[in-house]
């Protein structure tokens, strides 16, 4: 799995504002590009992209596996026909590349996520969210990342005694419904006694945010997320 | 160093409330993308997802049932690992499961509106089982409308090889989920505020 | 000082605390004792204004909670039971600025207040740590700097040893007694007086929500059993709680 790990990279020294910035033009360039031409040079700046956070091609690669399938599925399928010639391998091109851009699109992610901690992400959330929306947003995403470990723990411990106590004998149906209803009435329970400590220490909608700051080392990034974008128009 | 009182303005107790449900609600659906039910029949995996979108609309009403939904999202946005294999990432959002995920805050908004009919939550175990079964059909037809033309567009593939390869294989199992989700809110087990 | 005029608190027709008046000064280290359900939790509730009394009112320094609640709740800290569920955030420093940052404090302030606290519970230099890898006993820890961060008079604390080991208890403790002689009011609930009843100024015990008992320790402790509460005379049956 990929993580956040403390280091000096290039992009450890970015602001998480700009690094987003990148990844959605990015996203947009690939969407609009699938030219042969075009995958190249966005496999070149992907590739870069990795390298200035240092994520072993390999590693981030493993990570994304579980997408890899439908991937490759996706041209396969548009080969076949259902008639003569049963398979057109002409017709799996387009999607092949698009499949491949796809595939960027996420792997490009996995530089943000090595150099870039929750904190400096909630706070570049903060930050960039105005007003109450962006503090609950921030707040929220902190949560989710504390909770993440306990709810995952709850859930496996519920379906495994489930499935020891009953196995197969129960329907599936029977087995979604008593899953689901113990782990949400343990997930409230957890988000009322969370409520209490959360006024208890003063949750308010105008906290000091977490210290964030663009620096000059920022202005590159913006610059080729500014340039990305605008190449969706060419 | 004194603190002026003033100046802080604290969240209303309610809210604050209803804010801690729908980020647990968003940690649990997460926390979905690791535990899978083993079935032996099935080659597809048997998630949970659809299940939490479901009750997050049941149970939280439209508006923090589509806000737990937007922080899942925003959560995997910043890299925590929350969609399905245990990865995160903003190229998701932009990725082949982009619909589905960008579906979810709809789909939860839609459920809630229509069971609760307003902001107002009623008590979702009194709701009838057609207006159930309507809302909650409603939900999964928005996250397939929404998914399917995506997957299509995004990976350059007709709408018939999209529905074979990211509708037709789910929508059986799905259709369980949404008759537990029914179920569990009809047990009366979940208050709903 | 902490102050409870008359206060009732009903949920329906059940009577959850009836008349409650006491006067807790700055400084005391009590113990609020009695068994489950006689009405400890809802009694701290109001000490912060979580709950609304029904009727009476709770002071904090002379003011009505209710008129500032941001007061109130600065003076009277507060760590409540499960401390897993009560952090709300992944790491001990982002943990433990979440109060100081809320009342809006210069990020300085805040640095010198998270490092103050976790050196008051012996955690410094763990800001970085995932509070999901410590022990209970350091979670525990995190969940008092946490609430000392906003640099209480008083710090309430609702049964604090639940699911803790003895050295982790003893740990726990340690740190209380401490943080009373520097200074700080300690509030204690709970039905496990072990260890306790030596280093408390004053013994309230609640029975059926009312205030059964409220005196030194070493008189109240004659007539706890009867409320069943647990004396420490029978330290020997130590069966661990959940």
């Amino acid at each position: 799995m990929l993580t956040y790990e403390p280091d000096d990279t290039l992009a450890h020294r970015l602001d998480p504002r700009s690094k987003l910035a990148v990844q959605i033009g990015f996203a947009a360039s690939a969407l609009a590009h699938t030219t042969p031409h075009a995958l190249v040079v966005l496999t070149g700046l992907a590739l870069g992209l990795l390298w200035s956070a240092r994520v072993p091609l390999r590693q981030a690669l493993y990570a994304y596996r579980y997408a890899l399938p439908l991937l490759a599925l996706a041209p396969l399928i548009s080969a076949i026909t259902l008639g003569a010639p049963w398979f057109d391998p002409r017709a799996a091109i387009a999607p092949a590349l698009a499949s491949y851009r796809v595939l960027l699109i996420i792997l490009v992610s996995a530089a943000y996520i090595r150099s870039t901690p929750v904190r400096d992400s909630r706070a570049a959330i903060q930050r960039t969210v105005p007003g109450k929306p962006g503090q609950l947003l921030g707040m929220g995403v902190a949560l989710v990342f504390r909770f993440l470990p306990l709810l995952r723990q709850d859930l496996e411990t519920i379906r495994d005694a489930s499935d020891a106590r009953l196995g197969t004998e129960r329907s599936l149906l029977e087995r979604v419904v008593h899953i689901g209803t113990v782990s949400l009435e343990r997930a409230f329970i957890r988000a009322d006694r969370l409520s209490l400590a959360l006024q208890a220490r003063c949750f308010a909608w105008n906290p000091t945010l977490p210290p964030l700051a663009l620096t000059r080392r920022d202005a590159p990034a913006f610059a080729l997320a500014g340039v990305l974008v605008v190449t969706v128009l060419l | 160093m004194a603190t002026n009182s003033q100046s802080v303005d604290l969240v209303d107790g309610d809210v604050v409330r209803s804010f801690a449900r729908a980020a647990l609600l968003a940690a649990l659906i997460s926390a979905t993308a690791y535990v899978s039910i083993p079935i032996p029949i099935s080659p597809v995996p048997f998630t949970l997802q659809v299940l939490f979108v479901c009750l997050a609309g049941l149970v939280l009403g439209p508006v923090w049932g589509s806000v737990a939904m937007i922080l899942y999202l925003a959560a995997g946005a910043i890299g925590i690992p929350v969609f399905s294999g245990g990865n995160g990432g903003i190229g998701h959002l932009f990725g082949h499961t982009g619909g589905y995920l960008w579906s979810y805050p709809v789909a939860a908004f839609v459920i809630g509106a229509m069971v609760h009919r307003g902001r107002t939550l009623k008590d979702v175990s009194a709701v009838s089982i057609p207006v159930l079964a309507v809302s909650l059909l409603a939900g999964l037809t928005l996250i397939y409308g929404i998914g399917v033309p995506w997957l299509a567009w995004v990976l350059e593939i007709g709408l018939a090889e999209a529905v074979s390869l990211g509708a037709a294989p789910f929508i059986p199992l799905d259709l369980v989920k949404l008759a537990a989700a029914a179920a569990i809110v009809k047990s009366g087990r979940i208050d709903t505020v | 000082m902490l102050e409870f005029r008359s206060v009732d608190h009903e949920i329906g027709d059940l009577a959850v605390l009836t008349d409650i008046s006491l006067e807790i000064g700055d400084g005391e280290f009590v113990l609020l004792a009695g068994a489950n359900g006689s009405g400890k939790t809802t009694l701290l509730g109001h000490c912060n204004g979580l709950l609304t009394p029904t009727s009476g009112s709770v002071l904090v320094d002379g003011t009505p909670v209710e008129d500032d609640l941001v007061a109130a709740r600065t003076a009277v800290g507060m760590v409540f039971q499960q401390p897993r569920d009560q952090f709300v955030a992944a790491t001990v420093g982002e943990d433990v600025a979440f109060g100081p940052e809320n009342l809006g404090l210069e990020r300085a302030e805040i640095d010198d207040r998270v490092q103050r606290a976790l050196e008051a519970v012996r955690l410094e230099g763990r800001e970085t740590e995932r509070i999901q890898t410590l022990s209970g006993g350091e979670q525990s820890r995190v969940a008092i700097a946490g609430a000392l961060a906003m640099e209480p008079t008083h710090l309430v604390l609702d049964e604090p040893f639940t699911g803790l080991d003895e050295p982790a208890r003893q740990s726990v403790l340690e740190h209380l007694r401490s943080l009373s002689a520097a200074g700080t009011g300690i509030i204690v609930a709970t039905h496990d007086l072990r260890d306790l009843h030596a280093i408390a100024d004053r013994i309230i015990a609640m029975h059926d929500g009312k205030i059964a008992l409220d005196d030194e320790p070493e008189r109240a402790l004659a007539s706890l059993e009867a409320l069943d509460v647990r004396v420490p005379a029978d330290v020997e049956n130590q069966e661990t709680r959940a």
